[in-house]
């Protein structure tokens, strides 16, 4: 197997799967957000971007924090210091695949 | 992806910071006519540093009271709250940013002082002003097409700015503040307002 068809063969399949790989994205550009932001920005539906979250909770590259803002549930979400390097290394395996 | 960028300038909060700024700094021309020659203010002239102040007291309240409330009462109950990262590089990016922007500035005044360039001196620095909109809107605003309009209106303006006012680049600088300063403010209100009529907060947070 060559170099490129190794890196593809390497990707991380919890980042790759397109809905998660959106997620990682926006979360990678912030320090962290809301609930709302992603849902606003993925448009996927709250029961499918609360599922990608716990698969990414899982796998510990997204923390999830539950609070409140006054009286108003705030759920606050962030990479983790995993979730940040494991998506660097998704964006380079990417790149060196292509 | 600089998406997430972006969305700092969804209700049109960075335009109306601008405005604020573009109408400080016509305070601090029309204060530098209006006060007396001898005044501490008008001492050394442009070269004083005591306008800072007047700069940026209304910046700093209109981006800790003025953005805050917006963002609080709209921005974060409809499409959500986001908190960006400080990196040290990027502070670095904007100190050398604004140190070469302004040391571009003094050198053009110094050298259309200097050749008795001020049609040129004026030239420039009204297309350094309407570089600055058409870059905020390339860079952060695309998505928004009026505002392309808003440019062009923003070029007539500063050319009949330009052939009213009489005096080089430092004079005519308080009317084209003033001017800049509305046009800012104004393309964030509407932005604001196109923000506020396209998005609703929707139903309890159900994450």
């Amino acid at each position: 197997m060559n170099e490129q068809l190794r890196a593809i063969s390497g990707l991380d399949r919890v980042i790759h799967e397109p809905g998660r790989l959106v997620i990682m994205a926006l979360l990678a550009g912030v320090k962290e957000c809301d609930f709302l932001y992603l849902l606003h920005e993925t448009e996927m539906s709250n029961g499918n971007l609360s599922s990608h979250l716990a698969r990414l909770e899982g796998a510990g590259y997204v923390q999830i924090e539950k609070t409140y803002r006054g009286k108003v549930p705030l759920t606050l979400l962030r990479l983790t210091r995993a979730g940040r390097a494991a998506f660097e290394d998704y964006r380079k395996a990417l790149k060196a695949a292509f | 992806m600089d998406r997430p960028k972006r969305y700092e300038n969804i209700d049109g909060t960075g335009e109306m910071a601008m405005g604020v700024m573009m109408l400080s700094f016509a305070l601090v021309g029309y204060l530098s006519s209006v006060l007396p020659e001898g005044a501490l203010w008008r001492r050394n002239g442009w070269a004083t540093f005591e306008f800072i102040p007047v700069v940026f007291i209304p910046i700093w309240a209109f981006q800790h009271w003025g953005v805050k409330a917006i963002k609080k009462r709209f921005t974060w109950p409809r499409t959500g709250y986001v908190a960006y990262r400080c990196s040290g590089r990027s502070w670095w990016t904007w100190a050398v940013a604004i140190a070469v922007l302004g040391a571009g500035i003094a050198c053009l005044a110094t050298f259309a002082r200097r050749f008795h360039a001020l049609g040129l001196e004026r030239a420039v620095s009204m297309a350094i002003l309407l570089a600055a909109y058409a870059f905020f809107v390339f860079r952060w605003s695309r998505e928004h097409a009026w505002k392309w309009a808003v440019l062009v209106f923003m070029a007539l303006g500063l050319l009949a700015i330009g052939l009213v006012v009489p005096g080089g680049a430092v004079e005519s600088f308080p009317p084209v503040a003033l001017f800049l300063g509305l046009v800012w403010l104004g393309s964030g209100v509407a932005t604001l307002y196109s923000y506020i009529r396209h998005t609703q907060p929707p139903l309890p947070e159900a994450g």
